[in-house]
């Protein structure tokens, strides 16, 4: 049930521990994939040639082809494939139904958004850290190098649980404002009541590379719930009168598995990875055997 | 026209059982059914966080079935539903209609003295009542019930009825009488209500009145002759035979003979021939079957007592018969011994005995008892009231009539009758007037002279006319020739000769209405005879003497005597009056007193001296006692003195009741025109009976009952399924 977040809960020394045992493990994993591995699409200031093009007054004159420049006494310009950094994009979804769970899925996700962020640092990737509500709260943004994990941390520790959900406001919106390519990795347990789907199509519109990280708690996917009982919707207030029945139960698993196996399904037939996890599940052994089975972390 | 189920709600009625109170009391338990159910629809709330897929899984459901919406009311439906079947059944609701009809019983059972034999387990009327009680908690719902008893006489103890408790009820105030039985009388009275001749037409606005032959069962010992030439209509009977299992070998022959011993004459002695047949099989009763007293002619002082003991059983008996004077003061009490004689009793035939008893004991009632117990007590025991004799009195107003003074002293008139003559003119007198209006007279005889106020006491008048009728009624004729006379009235009883008498003078007499004509001439009616309240007059239109000379021939024939001794005999109750044991009478019958007395009121005591019936005198001046039904003796009483009140037996005397053999049991291995002689005959005549669809009663309450009950099972099965499934 809903426990306040605390910072020594995602400071402990247990926790830093596991972050350090993470970076070495993320350091063989990185192992010659620094700065410069990744090519871009864009057109830059690498090494690797890729085409010519006429000078024009202003262009860099450090960039004139000075051997062609000779031989047909014309300036060309050298372009070149552009190196760029990584951007890596943490979407914690920070709604009230987040705040379940023991420990809640909030703070699951902090943790795993935390670990995301420090591999992400530690790469030199630029890293980005908002918060999902019922619409996007903006957080950090151009993280680089691990000095600024603090920021990291301090900021995941501030986040509260808040609001209602609403996944597609919160998709548009960083689209609309987040004009790069990258990768974004959404943090959430999905449970809106409109559907994930419209928002991971804000998402994919971008062309980003998204990873989705379906955090459930372990009250949800195994509920000990018994009688007559009147639900209250933590979000919206809805009330749902329920008697508890071995029927019901398992209607409600099947249809916990459809919610689960329909949100993997539809991202997998899209390209986007789908993880699914409870908050039950290490994060730690999430972050490096799971992310690396899935490909998130190479 | 109506339609069907119109016609059944117009036939709904109401009838509830439980008063408007507790009704009141039951309305508030639906309610509290409800407020319990909001009570637990206060559900605990729990907060998570998303209903959403919850909601689908409720969705699921409920798509699943459409009844989910229901189901989750619906022990709440199923609890209103059955408390409301309850509270409609207990509104008593019941139709009026066509439908199945159900079966007529008619329960005879045997009431008669036989029935309270011990010879089986614990007494005959306990298992007769036990077998009824078996077909009564067999009837179904529908089926109507009657209860009859039998014994000399039926009754209804019960109408038709579908109350299986009142009729259990009922059947337990049944107990054994001191009556004989009498079939014929159940039967009549079963033939009666239930086989009614007439029933309603079904007419326009009336229901047809319903006719389902009833099923007869007869619960008896037997006791009774074979119901000859009786049609029994629709009715189907069937005997069920109560007492111990007959003990029958085939050498014993087929028991023909006793199927009508003594079916109409139970005084009848059963010795001679019935020695020689097989008179049915033994059973263990002896039985006191007569008992009277009697005064020896020359000794009139002296007191015979003679009675006759029946042995049924197979072997012989010895006992000894008891006789006890009884004390009318200590009703009850059997009273002192005086006597008692020892018997020795042939198997299957009769004894007589006799106690002679000593000239200080004229009267006096008494008290015989059989000393060997058996299995029925009523019959060893009986009872006898011995009275002194009293002669009639007669008073003769004659102008000297020899013929008829000689006639009234003869020696068999002189013993019941005494004889006072007066002249004429001596009836003036008024000594004279008071004895003829006190009663000091039974008869008076007047010839050719009329009272002038009708004496209190039969009249015979020779010649004359009552002071009542006009005195020019008599037409003198001369010479009429007698052609008729009633010989059945009894006080021409023998006197044949009438035809021979020739009267020299008559009057032609006219009788008044009620009178009944004795005899006629060839000029008209010479003799009448009329009731004056509790007397009887007769009048004759000619006198025996003309002067000196004779009128008529009459005196000197043999008839003379005879009309003289029956006028003895009716009009002045000789016989009643000179008997020794007038006062014996039989529990079947009610009992005629012919007290001398004044009062027109008695009381009558029964054999425990409390007060039985209290009886007024009737027109004919007896006092009829109907409710003398148990043995013993009994005291009627008109005043306070010792004087004012006279004993009377009742007995029960009854050869048929007395003989215990079980009656309608075959013996098995018979053939079946064998077995024939073993069975209870009823004739009867099969009428073909008009079977219609009846109106019936038909009580609902007992199927919403049900229904209740299987929705309360229904609800206990979805509760659990709720739990489990």
């Amino acid at each position: 049930m809903p426990s306040a977040p605390s910072k020594s809960q995602l400071l402990d020394p247990e926790f830093l521990a596991k972050l350090e045992q993470l970076e070495l493990m993320s350091r063989r994993i990185f192992v010659g994939r620094m700065k410069g591995e990744r090519k871009s699409k864009r057109k830059g200031t690498s090494v690797e040639f890729a085409d010519h093009r006429n000078y024009t007054a202003g262009d860099d004159l450090r960039h004139l082809d000075w051997n062609v420049f000779g031989r047909l006494d014309k300036l060309f310009l050298k372009l070149f494939l552009e190196e760029e950094d990584l951007h890596v994009s943490i979407l914690l979804d920070t709604s009230l139904s987040m705040d379940f769970g023991d420990p809640t899925k909030l703070q699951y996700g902090k943790q795993v958004a935390a670990a995301l962020a420090y591999v992400g640092l530690v790469n030199h990737d630029r890293v980005r850290i908002d918060a999902l509500g019922s619409g996007l709260s903006e957080g950090l943004s151009g993280l680089r190098g691990r000095s600024q994990m603090w920021r990291v941390v301090q900021y995941l520790d501030g986040l509260q649980a808040t609001g209602g959900s609403d996944l597609a406001a919160a998709a548009k919106s960083f689209a609309i404002r987040h004009t790069g390519k990258g990768v974004v990795i959404l943090i959430s347990d999905f449970l809106d009541k409109n559907g994930y789907e419209s928002a991971l199509r804000y998402l994919l519109a971008r062309q980003l590379d998204i990873y989705v990280i379906h955090v459930l708690s372990q009250e949800e996917t195994n509920p000990e719930l018994q009688g007559d009982l009147r639900l209250v919707d933590v979000e919206d207030g809805q009330v749902t009168e329920i008697s508890i029945s071995p029927a019901l139960l398992k209607r409600y698993k099947e249809h916990l598995d459809q919610f689960v196996g329909g949100l993997r399904d539809w991202c997998t037939r899209r390209g986007i990875v789908s993880i699914f996890t409870t908050n039950r599940n290490p994060f730690d052994k999430l972050i490096l055997d799971y992310l690396r089975q899935r490909g998130l972390v190479r | 026209m109506l339609m069907p189920s119109m016609i059944w709600a117009q036939s709904l009625q109401f009838e509830s059982p439980i008063r408007p109170e507790a009704w009141a009391v039951l309305a508030l338990v639906p309610l509290g059914i409800l407020l319990l159910y909001f009570l637990k629809l206060r559900r605990r709330a729990v907060q998570v966080p998303s209903t959403l897929l919850w909601r689908k899984s409720l969705e699921d459901l409920q798509v699943n079935s459409p009844f989910q919406r229901l189901r989750r009311n619906l022990l709440l439906l199923l609890q209103l539903l059955a408390v409301g079947l309850v509270m409609l059944a207990l509104l008593g609701p019941k139709t009026q209609g066509l439908g199945r009809q159900g079966k007529r019983l008619v329960l005879a059972i045997d009431e008669s003295a036989s029935m309270a034999a011990t010879d089986v387990e614990p007494s005959r009327i306990e298992q007769a009542l036990r077998k009824a009680r078996t077909v009564i908690e067999e009837m179904k719902a529908e089926d109507l019930a009657m209860i009859i008893a039998f014994s000399n006489s039926a009754r209804v103890v019960t109408n038709y009825t579908q109350d299986r408790d009142l009729l259990l009820d009922r059947l337990r105030s049944i107990k054994p009488t001191d009556h004989s039985t009498s079939l014929r009388e159940a039967l009549q009275l079963v033939a009666g209500l239930a086989n009614p001749q007439k029933y309603l037409e079904p007419g326009e606005g009336a229901v047809a009145a319903a006719f389902v032959p009833p099923k007869l069962f007869i619960f008896t010992d037997g006791g009774f002759a074979d119901v000859e030439g009786f049609s029994l209509g629709t009715i189907e009977p069937e005997v069920i035979p109560i007492g111990p299992p007959i003990e029958w070998s085939p050498q014993q022959g087929l028991p023909v003979a006793a199927a009508n011993l003594g079916a109409e004459s139970t005084q009848e002695p059963a010795s001679g021939p019935a020695s020689t047949v097989f008179s049915g099989p033994a059973s263990d009763n002896l039985a006191l079957l007569s008992l009277s007293t009697a005064r020896e002619e020359n000794r009139p002082d002296q007191l015979q007592v003679f009675g006759r003991v029946r042995n049924h059983r197979g072997e012989p008996v010895s006992s000894r018969v008891i006789l006890y004077r009884h004390d009318p003061a200590m009703p009850g009490e059997p009273g002192n011994l005086i006597d008692a004689v020892a018997l020795e009793i042939p198997a299957r035939s009769d004894q007589a005995f006799q106690f002679e008893l000593k000239a200080d004991a004229p009267s006096g009632e008494f008290f015989v008892r059989l000393e060997e117990p058996d299995a029925m007590p009523l019959d060893n025991q009986a009872f006898v009231v011995a009275t002194v004799p009293r002669r009639t009195r007669v008073l003769v107003v004659s102008s000297g009539n020899r013929f008829l003074t000689d006639t009234l002293t003869t020696p068999s008139s002189v013993q019941i009758a005494e004889l006072t003559s007066i002249r004429p003119e001596q009836l003036d007198l008024p000594e004279q007037q008071r004895a003829l209006q006190d009663g000091s007279y039974d008869l008076v005889i007047f010839e050719g002279v009329s009272p002038k106020v009708q004496p209190e006491s039969s009249c015979l008048y020779l010649g004359a006319l009552p002071p009542d009728l006009p005195a020019d009624q008599g037409r003198e004729v001369a010479s009429p020739v007698i052609i008729d006379w009633d010989l059945s009235h009894p006080i021409l009883q023998y006197v044949r000769d009438l035809g021979t008498v020739a009267v020299q003078k008559g009057f032609i007499l006219e009788p008044p209405a009620g009178a009944r004509q004795l005899i006629e001439s060839d000029q008209g009616v010479l003799g009448y005879a009329r009731s004056r309240g509790s007397y009887l007059d007769v009048v004759l239109g000619f006198t025996l003497l003309d002067g000196q000379k004779f009128n008529t021939n009459w005196p000197l024939k043999s008839g003379f005597p005879l009309f003289v001794y029956n006028c003895l005999k009716v009009l002045g109750n000789a016989l009643d009056a000179g008997s020794s044991d007038r006062d014996l009478f039989s529990t079947d019958q009610p009992v005629t007193l012919r007290i001398e007395t004044p009062a027109d009121q008695i009381e009558v005591l029964g054999p425990d001296g409390r007060l039985v019936e209290t009886c007024r005198r009737t027109s004919q001046g007896t006092f009829i006692v109907s409710q003398a039904r148990k043995t013993g003796i009994y005291r009627a009483r008109w005043g306070t003195g010792t004087d004012e009140s006279t004993g009377f037996a009742v007995n029960l005397f009854n050869e048929r009741e007395s003989n215990l053999a079980p009656r309608g049991q075959v013996p098995p291995g018979l053939t079946d025109s064998q077995a024939d002689a073993f069975r209870i005959k009823i004739g009867s005549t099969p009428v073909q009976s008009m079977r219609v669809d009846a109106p019936v009663t038909r009580e609902w309450w007992w199927y919403l009952a049900l229904a209740a009950l299987g929705i309360v099972l229904f609800e206990w099965w979805v509760y659990n399924r709720r739990l489990s499934a």
